[in-house]
């Protein structure tokens, strides 16, 4: 039953310092949504100084930290991990990026002083310091082929603007939320099968279209071409809910 | 004093309004309206009181903790300024003491007693001036409202440097952000911490945070976890460690929701409440009672006859069905009522109530940090509740827990915990704040419970 092809594989970066809202819910609906297909789905964790069974992944999972433990993880990306993650995505892995993981696949961070720190540069987006943080729910009208239902849902907390290069595009524009700058109305990036995005909530298990996209990207390259159906009437609830509150809101008491 | 006579009958005035329209129970709004009048009217009430305050801070425990010392100083004959309610920012606390204050705009009672939120200790310090300030633990908590642990960790850090002459800092050793801010103190805190590994376990659960040397960043090594990230630590680099706890509690027993017992510096201590947090609840306040001179066994004895506040494991009868009420408002919380429920009452019908309001956190995916697996083939009815029942139930859904429709209106989910449960049978109701406060006032509108400004 343990074929190669039936094989699924989760890579978490830094799951003891980047997992600050919520984000194993990400991992969990990749893993669930993979087994209950029938792969032999699992989750290898990749701290700090850890690269063992990397080139196994199918998807990795980069989440939010705060400032001092993104500065923790900063030195171990580019030292072990920057190389192999280009390798991966090279061969077809993808990888789910959150805020801070986001920040940090783009070509760099930029304070409010100047100061640029350079990211891994794996998707083409540029991140600078804002003064004020957007809070809140988000609604992203997606620009991905073929994705229903058509929507994002989520909730951001961020002041970093991210400015999207020619070689990403959006995930969408936002209906209600800031997204990526605040300014241009987009949304996230997506580039190859690698997905940046300032959405958590976590993101994936209101949103299982997206996480059956990014299962279906990933595992093309060994020969899985569609993924069978389940029912995502919970889940869909769930998304619904948020649409429905991106409606103006009635005051609250 | 004219002014803050005027104060005083301002906010006093607001308090009778608003209980009498039944709009709540007056906890916040004179402090605001009193506050408007005499900005220092807090620092004023609070000077006039014969011993000191206290002030209780921390993520999980506050009311709790308050509560248990507010228990012991009236069981002395003490006259006690308390904000019970659980309004806990400084208009809170006015509120409070303006509740006690006379038509003479004057405080007459012996001690303050007040629980405070994280972010506003430095007010709080600054206007109370207390004797001993408690830290219970510092966990991930409405990530939405505070912005990141690291930036409230520095504000207490800069907060209990201003701690009056004889003000004593009373804190959590086995909590490594709490010791962090310890350890950087000039005067010397009182450290309280959980002895006894039997109670522990091995391994860090999802919710951890505060896990690296604040010296080195190394990940730092647990060789007995209690609660969230509380437990016994040391860097691996030699950087940093748990300090000894000078107030420890050892032989602990744990007997679900109904009781605890442990001993305390040579004195036994039994509690009428259950529950890991509990224990450190009851040691914290033990702790603060040693630093005002409590005598250990006076205080033994008062924790004998404890009275949880509201929402705290409060327990109401409902239509047959026994009903076991428990505020469970972030990842570290909910951890330890669901293992209380499930593992150590043998729990098996639960309302899990999830709102997003202010109150809350409006950020609702610390859920995903919360272990539901422990309900998976243990639990018999789960119904999923609160304006966010839907996320709770997808959370349910991938913890591998067969879940009932999901019920945003309150009234339904007790209609609904009724049609599935047999009488007789215990329910545990785990919800977050405001949650908690719509199941309840359902539960005294249909004549099953009183408000919570009565309890």
């Amino acid at each position: 039953m343990t074929s190669k092809s039936k094989r699924f594989t989760v890579g978490w970066l830094y799951p003891d310092l980047m997992n600050i809202y919520g984000d194993r819910g990400n991992i969990l609906t990749l893993v669930k949504r993979a087994e209950w297909r029938g792969f032999d789905a699992r989750t290898i964790e990749l701290p700090r100084g850890t690269t063992g069974g990397m080139e196994d992944v199918d998807v990795f999972f980069f989440g939010g930290g705060q400032d001092r433990e993104q500065a923790l993880v900063y030195e171990d990306l580019i030292d072990h991990k920057q190389s192999l993650l280009e390798r991966a995505v090279a061969g077809g892995a993808g990888i789910l990026a959150v805020c801070g993981g986001y920040q940090l696949l783009g070509h760099y961070y930029q304070t409010a002083e100047g100061e640029r720190y350079p990211g891994i540069g794996l998707i083409d987006v540029r991140t600078e310091a804002g003064k004020k943080r957007f809070i809140g729910d988000v609604v992203v009208d997606a620009q991905i082929e073929g994705l229903v239902p058509p929507t994002l849902v989520g909730f951001e907390n961020h002041s970093g603007r991210t400015y999207l290069g020619p070689a990403a595009r959006p995930l969408g524009k936002v209906r209600s939320g800031a997204g990526n700058n605040g300014s241009d109305g987009t949304e996230g990036c997506l580039q190859g099968a690698v997905v940046g995005t300032y959405l958590h909530g976590s993101l994936l298990p209101k949103n299982p279209h997206l996480a059956d996209l990014l299962i279906r990207r990933a595992l093309t390259r060994h020969g899985v071409s569609e993924l069978a159906r389940l029912d995502d009437s919970t889940e869909l609830a769930a998304h619904e809910k948020i649409l429905q509150r991106a409606q103006p809101r009635a005051p609250e008491r | 004093m004219v002014r803050r006579t005027a104060a005083v009958w301002a906010g006093k005035a607001t308090g009778a309004l608003s209980r009498l329209s039944g709009r709540g129970g007056g906890t916040t709004l004179p402090g605001d309206v009193a506050r408007a009048i005499d900005p220092t009217v807090l620092r004023k009430l609070t000077g006039d009181l014969t011993q000191g305050s206290m002030v209780i801070t921390g993520t999980n425990g506050k009311t709790t903790t308050a509560r248990l010392l507010a228990t012991m100083l009236e069981g002395a004959g003490l006259r006690v300024v308390s904000n019970r309610s659980g309004a806990n920012l400084i208009f809170g606390a006015t509120a409070a003491a303006l509740r006690s204050a006379g038509p003479d705009g004057r405080l007459r009672a012996d001690w303050g007693v007040f629980e405070i939120d994280e972010a506003s200790l430095p007010k709080a310090i600054d206007e109370i001036q207390p004797k001993a300030v408690v830290v219970l633990n510092l966990f991930r908590d409405q990530l939405d409202r505070y912005g990141e642990l690291e930036k409230i960790a520095r504000t207490m850090e800069r907060a209990l440097g201003n701690l009056p002459e004889g003000g004593r800092a009373v804190l959590n050793s086995d909590d490594p952000r709490v010791a962090e801010i310890g350890l950087g103190l000039e005067r010397k805190p009182l450290w309280f911490g959980l002895q006894d590994t039997s109670v522990a376990s091995k391994h860090l659960p999802h919710a951890a945070d505060a896990r690296t040397c604040p010296r080195c960043g190394a990940s730092l090594k647990f060789t007995a976890v209690y609660l969230g990230h509380d437990g016994v630590y040391s860097c691996p680099n030699g950087d940093f460690a748990r300090p000894a706890p000078s107030v420890a509690a050892t032989e602990i027993t744990l007997n679900g929701f109904d009781s605890l017992e442990m001993t305390v510096a040579g004195t036994p201590v039994r509690l009428p409440v259950g529950g890991l947090y509990n224990a450190y609840n009851a040691l914290a306040a033990f702790a603060a009672g040693d630093v005002i001179g409590l005598d250990r066994d006076f205080m033994a004895g008062r924790m004998h006859d404890f009275k949880a506040a509201f929402g705290r494991q409060e327990r109401l009868d409902f239509r047959g069905r026994h009903l076991v009420l428990v505020l469970s408002k972030n990842p570290a919380g909910f951890n330890e009522t669901l293992r209380t429920a499930v593992d150590l009452a043998g729990g098996s019908y639960f309302v899990l109530g999830l709102n997003d309001r202010k109150a809350d956190g409006t950020d609702i995916s610390w859920i995903w940090d919360v272990d539901f697996e422990q309900l998976a083939g243990k639990s018999v009815v789960v119904i999923p509740a609160g304006g966010r029942a839907n996320d709770m139930a997808v959370r349910l859904k991938y913890a591998g827990v067969d879940a009932s429709t999901p019920q945003t209106d309150p009234g339904r989910a007790l209609d609904q915990l009724v049609a599935s449960t047999p009488e007789g049978a215990t329910v545990h109701l785990l919800c977050t704040y405001t949650a908690m406060l719509d199941i309840r006032a359902e539960l005294v509108r249909r004549g099953w419970a009183k408000p919570y400004w009565e309890t």
